[in-house]
C-alpha cells in the first residue's frame, strides 16, 4: 500500500509536471492580457507533433528537437496574439470563443496533416530504467520532473530578478500603471504569449516519448492545468506550480483507492470545490473584479 | 513670461464618438505650478490623459518646449519629458517599493544613472528608503501617493502631471502632498495638476484654469482666483 | 417579406420527404441539422440573449438523453413519457448546476460550466451499470407509432425531428418576445442597472439556464433515439464547443441564428468534397474570423443584405 502510494506520488509528480508547464503558460498570459486561452492544451499537442517531426524526420536529436519545437510554438503563439487576441482585447467573451475556434483549427489541422492515429516517439531515455527502492522508473520519467523543476526555477528567477521579468509582473498587476511608467505593454503581451506557448510545447515534447503523440493529447492537460491554476489562486504564478503538482499527485494517488476510471474526475471535482468553498485558492490572489 | 514647457492649443478629445474636450488651450511655464479645477466630469482627467496620448481620438496641438508631441506614444512622451500620475492608484501593489521605483526608470538603459536617480529620489522621500523592500500594496494611501510621485521623477521629467493627488487622503497627508508639489518646483519641475480640493490647490499654485463641460472658462493667477467670487461660489462652497 | 420567406422555407421543409424520396441521404443530413439546431436554440437563449457562455451545454443534452434511455430500456417506459422525463431531468440539472455556476462571473463562470460538463461526461462514460459506459447505450427505441403513424422510416422520423425543432424555435420566439426575454436583454446590457431596478437577476439567469438545458435535453433524447444508441462522445467537451460554434456562426442573439449555424455546421460540409478534418479546420477559421470581423454571425449578414 505505502509503496503503491509512493509510486503513484512519483507518477503524479511526472503528470503534474506537465500540468505545471501548461498552467504556467496559461496563468502568465491570463495575468498580463487577461486572456483565458482554452486552446493552450491544443498548443501543447502541436508542440509534441512538431517535436516528433524534428526528431524523427529531421534531426534525430531529442534535445535539439525540444528546443526547435519550443521555438516554433513561440512563433505560433506570437502570431496568434497579434492576429487574434490583441484585436479582441477587452472583449473577454470573444477571446474565449476565438480560443475555442483555435482548438478546432489545430486539432483538425494535425489530423489532416498527420492522420488521426497516434505516433510513437522512441527516445533512449524511455527505455533506460533506474531503480528507486523496489520500483523502477524510466529515465524519461525523471527527466520530465527534473526539466520542469529547472524551468520553474529559471522562470522564477527571470520574473523576480530581471528587468523585463519585473515588467511582466508589473503589467499583470496594473496595465495602466505599466503604460504610465513607460513599459511597452504590447511587447510584454506578445513576449508573454510566446513564452507561454513555448512552455506548452515543452510539456508536449516531454510527455510525447512517455505516452503516445495523438491529436487529443492536450485536452486533459489543459483542463488539469486550469484546475491547478484555480487551486493555486487564479493569477498566481507560484500558485500555478504548486496547484499543478497537487492535481497531478492527487489524481495519481487516487488510483490506489479508487477505480482508475475516476482519475480524471479528481481534477474536475477539485475545480468545482475550490471555486465553491475557496475561490481565492492557496495563494489567495484577488482577481480584478471577478469574484 | 517664461518660455512654455507645455503648450496645449485647441485640443479636442472624444471617447468613442462622444466629444469630451472642446478646443482647450493652456500653457505651463518653466518651474510653474498650474492647476485645473472644475466639477466632476468636466474633462480634467481627460485633458491629462490626452496629453499623455491615452485617449483614442484627439485633435489640436500639444507642444513640449516647442516640440510637437501629439502623435508620440506614451513611452515616447515620457522619454521626451512629461511624467503622469493618474487619478486612480497606480503603484504595482505586489512589487516592492524599490521595484516600483526601478520600473519608474524602465526606459533608462544606463544602470548607473538609474541607481543614481533612485538614490536621489530616496533622499527626497526618506520614507520610501525606509520601506524599500516592503510590498507597495502594504503602504498607506499617502505613502502610495508619494511613491507614485517619486516614481514619476525617475525619468527626470520637465513636467509632472498630477491627477487629483490629494484625493482620498487623510488631512495630514493632503498637506504633505501639496508640500511635495512645492518641492517638485524647487527641483526645477513644472507641474500641471488637477484638483478638487480647490482652496489648498490654489494656495499651492501659481496659476489656474477653471474647466466646465470640456472647455476652459477662466484663467488667472491662483491668488486672484482664490478671491474670485464665482470660483468661491461654484467650487469652494462644498468643501 | 421575412414572413413570406419563412413560410416558403417551412413549406419546402415539410415537403422535403416527398421531394427527396430517392435521396434518403439528404433527409438524414437534414435530420442531423435539426438535432444540432435544437440544443443550439437552448444555448442561444443563454449565450445570445442572456450573455451566459456555457462550455458544458451538451452535457445537459446528455442528461436528458441518458435519462430517457434508462427509462425506456430498463424501465420500459413509453417514448413520449421518457422524452418528457428526459427534458425535465435536463431542465432540473440545468437549474441546479446553473444555480451553482451563476455564482461566478466571466471567466470563472465558463470554467465552472466546463468543469461540470466534464464531470457529467465522466459519469456517462464511467457509470457502467447505468449508462453502459464508454461503449455506449445500445438498443434505444424510436418512438412507438402514434395513431398508426410509425416513426421507424426515415421520412417519418424526419417529421418528428422537424416538429421538435420547430417547437424549440417557437419557444425561443415566445421567450424572446415575452417580458422574461426583455428582462434578459436588459440584464445582458447592464446587470447592475437591472439589479438597481429591483430585478432578481440570479433568478432570471438560473431560469434561462434551466430552460436552455431543458431544450438541450429535448435535442439529446431525439438524437439518441435517431441513432438508436447513446454514446458519451455525443455529449463531450468537443460537442459543447461545437454548440458554441453553431450559435456564434449562426449569429448569437438572433432568432434564426441556431438554424443557420446548424445548417452550415452539419449541412454544408456533407456536400463539400473535403476530408472531415479539413472541414473542421475551415469551420474553426470561420469561427475566429466571425468573432474578429462579424460578431453578428451569418444572421447579421442576412440582415445587412436585406437592409
Ligand atoms: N473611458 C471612458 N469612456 C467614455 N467616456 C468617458 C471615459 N472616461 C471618462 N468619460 C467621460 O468623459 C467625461 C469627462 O470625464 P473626466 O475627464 O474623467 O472628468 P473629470 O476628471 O473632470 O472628473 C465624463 O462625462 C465621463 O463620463
Ligand atoms: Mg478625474
Amino acid at each position: 500500500m505505502l509503496s503503491a502510494v509512493l509510486e503513484q506520488t512519483l507518477n503524479g509528480l511526472m503528470a503534474g509536471s506537465v500540468y505545471v508547464l501548461v498552467a504556467l503558460g496559461m496563468v502568465l498570459i491570463y495575468g498580463v492580457m487577461h486572456v483565458l486561452n482554452f486552446a493552450h492544451g491544443v498548443l501543447l499537442m502541436v508542440g509534441a507533433y512538431v517535436c516528433h517531426f524534428f526528431f524523427v524526420r529531421l534531426t534525430g536529436s531529442y534535445p535539439l528537437s525540444i528546443l526547435l519545437s519550443a521555438a516554433v510554438l513561440a512563433l505560433l503563439g506570437i502570431a496568434l496574439e497579434r492576429a487574434v487576441f490583441r484585436p479582441l482585447q477587452g472583449n473577454l467573451r470573444n477571446q474565449v470563443i476565438a480560443s475555442l475556434g483555435l482548438i478546432l483549427v489545430f486539432e483538425n489541422l494535425v489530423i489532416a496533416l498527420w492522420g488521426p492515429n497516434a505516433l510513437q516517439m522512441k527516445v533512449a531515455a524511455t527505455a533506460a530504467l533506474v531503480p528507486l527502492g523496489e520500483m523502477r522508473f524510466s529515465v524519461q520519467h525523471l527527466l520530465v520532473i527534473a526539466v520542469t523543476l529547472a524551468v520553474v526555477l529559471v522562470l522564477f528567477s527571470f520574473l523576480k530578478f530581471s528587468k523585463f521579468g519585473t515588467a511582466i509582473r508589473a503589467t499583470s498587476q496594473d496595465r495602466m500603471a505599466a503604460m504610465v511608467v513607460g513599459i511597452p505593454v504590447e511587447r510584454v503581451d506578445w513576449i508573454t504569449f510566446g513564452l507561454g506557448t513555448a512552455l506548452a510545447a515543452l510539456g508536449g515534447a516531454l510527455i510525447g516519448p512517455l505516452f503516445i503523440v495523438f491529436p487529443q493529447m492536450g485536452d486533459a492537460p489543459m483542463v488539469k492545468g486550469l484546475a491547478g491554476i484555480l487551486l493555486g489562486g487564479m493569477g498566481s504564478v507560484p500558485g500555478a506550480v504548486i496547484g499543478g503538482f497537487i492535481i497531478g499527485i492527487a489524481e495519481s494517488v487516487s488510483t490506489v483507492f479508487l477505480p482508475t476510471d475516476y482519475r480524471d474526475s479528481v481534477a474536475f471535482i477539485v475545480m468545482v470545490l475550490i471555486l465553491l468553498v475557496w475561490p481565492r485558492g492557496i495563494f489567495g490572489v484577488s482577481v480584478r473584479g471577478e469574484d | 513670461m517664461s518660455a512654455a514647457v507645455l503648450e496645449v492649443s485647441d485640443l479636442g478629445a472624444s471617447y468613442g464618438g462622444r466629444r469630451i474636450l472642446e478646443s482647450v488651450s493652456l500653457r505651463v511655464g518653466a518651474s510653474e505650478i498650474v492647476t485645473v479645477i472644475g466639477h466632476n466630469g468636466a474633462g480634467k482627467s481627460t485633458l491629462l490623459k490626452s496629453v499623455f496620448n491615452l485617449i483614442p481620438w484627439r485633435s489640436g496641438a500639444i507642444r513640449l518646449q516647442g516640440r510637437d508631441i501629439l502623435g508620440l506614444a506614451p513611452d515616447r512622451i515620457l522619454a521626451a519629458g512629461i511624467a503622469y500620475v493618474p487619478q486612480s492608484r497606480s503603484v504595482f501593489p505586489k512589487l516592492t517599493v524599490d521595484e516600483n521605483l526601478r520600473m519608474g526608470g524602465y526606459l533608462l538603459s544606463d544602470k548607473a544613472l538609474l541607481a543614481a536617480r533612485i538614490e536621489k529620489v530616496r533622499q527626497l522621500f526618506p520614507v520610501l528608503a525606509e520601506r524599500a523592500h516592503q510590498l507597495a500594496g502594504t503602504l498607506s494611501g499617502g505613502e502610495q501617493r508619494m511613491l507614485e510621485i517619486a516614481r514619476a521623477l525617475l525619468m527626470d521629467p520637465k513636467l509632472v502631471m498630477l491627477d487629483e493627488p490629494s484625493i482620498g487622503l487623510a488631512p495630514r497627508m493632503v498637506e504633505a502632498v501639496f508640500q511635495t508639489v512645492g518641492m517638485l518646483r524647487n527641483q526645477g519641475k513644472a507641474v500641471l495638476m488637477v484638483e478638487q480640493n480647490v482652496r489648498k490647490a490654489l494656495a499651492a499654485s501659481d496659476r489656474a484654469y477653471v474647466m466646465e463641460l470640456g472647455e476652459i472658462r477662466l484663467e488667472d493667477a491662483a491668488p486672484a482666483l482664490i478671491g474670485d467670487p464665482r470660483v468661491a461660489r461654484l467650487y469652494m462652497g462644498r468643501r | 417579406m421575412a414572413r413570406i420567406v419563412l413560410g416558403i422555407f417551412l413549406v419546402l421543409l415539410s415537403l422535403m420527404p416527398a421531394m427527396a424520396e430517392k435521396q434518403p441521404y439528404l433527409l438524414h443530413v437534414l435530420i442531423l441539422c435539426f438535432l444540432y439546431a435544437i440544443p443550439a436554440v437552448g444555448l442561444n437563449l443563454m449565450l445570445g440573449y442572456a450573455g451566459l457562455v456555457s462550455l458544458g451545454h451538451m452535457a445537459f443534452a446528455g442528461v436528458g438523453a441518458y435519462t430517457a434511455a434508462v427509462l425506456m430500456v430498463d424501465g420500459h417506459w413509453d417514448f413520449w413519457l421518457a422524452l418528457l422525463a428526459g427534458v425535465l431531468a435536463a431542465g432540473v440539472a440545468g437549474a441546479a448546476i446553473g444555480a451553482i455556476c451563476l455564482r461566478f462571473r466571466t471567466h470563472f463562470f465558463m470554467i465552472v460550466t466546463l468543469a461540470f460538463g466534464l464531470m457529467l461526461y465522466s459519469v456517462m462514460n464511467n457509470w457502467d451499470e447505468v449508462t453502459r459506459g464508454a461503449a455506449g447505450f445500445p438498443g434505444i427505441p424510436r418512438p412507438a407509432p402514434l395513431g398508426g403513424f410509425s416513426f421507424g422510416p426515415l421520412p417519418n422520423f424526419y417529421y418528428l425531428a422537424l416538429a421538435a425543432a420547430l417547437a424549440a424555435f417557437a419557444v425561443q420566439w415566445i421567450v424572446v418576445r415575452s417580458d422574461f426575454g426583455r428582462v434578459l436583454a436588459a440584464l445582458r446590457q447592464d446587470e447592475r442597472l437591472a439589479q438597481a431596478k429591483g430585478v432578481n437577476t440570479m433568478l432570471y439567469k438560473a431560469a434561462v439556464f434551466a430552460l436552455g438545458s431543458a431544450i438541450a435535453g429535448l435535442g439529446g433524447v431525439l438524437h439518441v433515439s435517431f441513432l438508436r444508441v447513446a454514446a458519451p462522445a455525443t455529449f463531450n467537451l468537443a460537442e459543447s464547443i461545437n454548440a458554441v460554434l453553431i450559435v456564434i456562426v449562426g449569429g448569437a442573439g438572433s432568432l434564426a441564428g441556431p438554424a443557420l449555424g446548424a445548417l452550415v455546421f452539419v449541412g454544408l460540409p456533407e456536400y463539400l468534397r473535403a476530408a472531415a478534418e479539413w472541414r473542421l479546420v475551415v469551420f474553426g477559421v470561420i469561427l475566429v474570423l466571425i468573432v474578429l470581423f462579424a460578431p453578428q454571425g451569418l444572421a447579421g449578414f442576412v440582415k445587412r443584405a436585406r437592409a
